[in-house]
């Protein structure tokens, strides 16, 4: 199914090595350029944020999107009546999720620390961080792209996500600067964790993971999951 | 274009064409009518979210900055409608094959053009006034509108449509459309000093932006609505415009007007 994965969008997936690496890269001297007075720790947020971002897109928007364009083109049946189990197929997509992030990480990491001077410690907690998000974001996307049966209702959440995960999520910015009521809804999200455990993973000093992020993103990946699961598992 | 214009010597030619340009105008605003309420709403979100969102990213800045940003969204609205909705709108005739047929109307083609941009120009000036009055808001910026904002909308609406035309017409290719819009809205969105000074980039990057047309815009839709945030010369800015409009317009003519 992995194979069948790559072939199936070998077109798609240079293209979308490219454009994470630009869109990383992009992002992190883009909103430095935009900045007035960009400071250590503001660049820090910048980079890690854009790691975030890296390791979600893939799954929580392109996966959905690809899983639309398949019920658009009425081969969504054809690719579930091949002779494989549907969890194998599952996390294959999930694997190509994670392989996409790539080039955007090593981009984002590199140009912050290129321009910025960008002091990057790791720590071993970067394994699971990483994991996590990214099982999580793909997890999240293939139930919403399983799930809703009008393709064009998959499109315009990924398109109204984008914006929110970019615009409106403390990804890239502290938490402290949105308006209270949005950062108690994201303390209910995922995303906002994402972003803790992959900056503390990431950076010294900037934050520091909870147990409680740990706990909020592991739920979300498992009902994800089990949500992905129950739809794929029902006979039709 | 006269080329392109069947002369039928039964007419007087001003009177077909304003006839063909009102019956483009219907035709058009009846085709795009979905496409124009989503067009609204996108630049509410887009230019009042993206106020919010600066502002976001910007953490602590003085009151002045905040100006700045208030006053690029106004730009920030007109763009993607221009620069985005109308080659896209293009792309769909192209995809649902009316594109000839729109062409094998019996109006002459300038009409038709004239038209398109007419429609996106009018439309696009409510989300343009609602994202403004939204960032204000929040951001408790107060300015001093003189009536110099009306050409300066005016003239970007008109240059953004303009070259959105000229791209939607002249690239035959519909993947190659949506990618430079890609592009654009990036490019638009991330480096351009449309919400922050000018000065704030590298010296070869705002060379760059000199040349292109969305600084000019931001420079004078900034000079109507506010008093000494200024530093540039207006008639430059206003004079760039004119230049990207009317090399848009040469090559739309000869795109549309061309036989096949």
């Amino acid at each position: 199914m992995l194979r069948w994965e790559i072939v199936g969008s070998r077109l798609l997936y240079p293209l979308l090595f490219i454009s994470q690496a630009l869109v990383g890269a992009g992002f992190v001297i883009g909103f430095g350029l935009l900045i007035p007075d960009l400071d250590q720790s503001a660049a820090q947020y910048l980079s890690t944020g854009a790691v975030v971002m890296s390791l979600i897109l893939g799954g929580l928007i392109v996966t959905p999107q690809l899983l639309a364009q398949q019920k658009m083109q009425g081969s969504y049946d054809y690719v579930w009546s091949m002779p494989v189990p549907r969890s194998a197929a599952s996390l294959a997509s999930t694997t190509m999720a994670a392989v996409v992030a790539i080039p955007g990480i090593v981009a984002a990491l590199a140009v912050a620390v290129w321009r910025y001077d960008v002091v990057l410690s790791v720590d071993v907690a970067v394994v699971p961080a990483f994991l996590l998000t990214v099982a999580c974001g793909s997890l999240i996307g293939s139930a919403v792209g399983h799930a809703v049966s009008k393709p064009q209702v998959t499109l315009l959440f990924t398109q109204l996500g984008i914006f929110f995960i970019i615009g409106f999520s403390p990804v890239s910015f502290p938490v402290e600067r949105l308006p209270g009521w949005l950062a108690t809804v994201h303390q209910y999200l995922p995303l906002h964790h994402m972003a803790i455990a992959v900056r503390s993973s990431l950076t010294e000093g900037l934050v520091e993971m909870t147990l409680l992020s740990w706990i909020v993103l592991s739920l979300w990946t498992f009902v994800a999951g089990a949500v992905t699961g129950a739809i794929l598992l029902r006979r039709r | 274009m006269t080329a392109a214009t069947p002369d039928l010597g039964l007419r007087s030619r001003s009177g077909f064409w304003l006839a063909g340009y009102s019956s483009m105008l219907r035709f058009e605003m009846r085709n795009l009518r979905t496409y124009l309420t989503i067009g609204l709403a996108i630049q509410v979100l887009l230019g009042a979210g993206m106020a919010l969102m600066y502002g976001f990213y910007f953490g602590e800045v003085d009151q002045d900055q905040w100006a700045f940003l208030v006053t690029g969204i106004p730009t920030l609205a007109l763009i993607p409608i221009g620069f985005v909705m109308v080659p896209n709108a293009i792309m769909e005739h192209k995809l649902k094959d009316t594109y000839d047929y729109v062409w094998s109307l019996p109006v002459p083609r300038s009409a038709s053009a004239i038209a398109t941009s007419t429609i996106f120009t009018v439309l696009a000036i409510p989300g343009t006034v609602i994202a403004l009055v939204i960032a204000a808001i929040s951001y408790d910026v107060e300015m001093s509108i003189s009536w110099s904002v009306l050409p300066a909308v005016v003239f970007t609406s008109v240059t953004a449509t303009s070259v959105g035309y000229a791209v939607g017409h002249a690239v035959p290719e519909p993947r190659v459309i949506s990618l430079i819009t890609n592009v654009v809205m990036f490019a638009v969105l991330l480096f351009s000093p449309i919400v922050v000074a000018i000065g704030q980039f590298p010296d070869w990057w705002a060379a760059v932006h000199r040349i292109l047309p969305f600084w000019h815009m931001s420079v004078v839709i900034r000079a109507g609505l506010t008093d000494g945030l200024l530093t540039s010369p207006l008639t430059a800015s206003y004079g760039a415009l004119v230049a990207w409009a009317v090399a848009s317009w040469l090559v739309a003519a000869w795109v549309v007007g061309r036989r096949r």
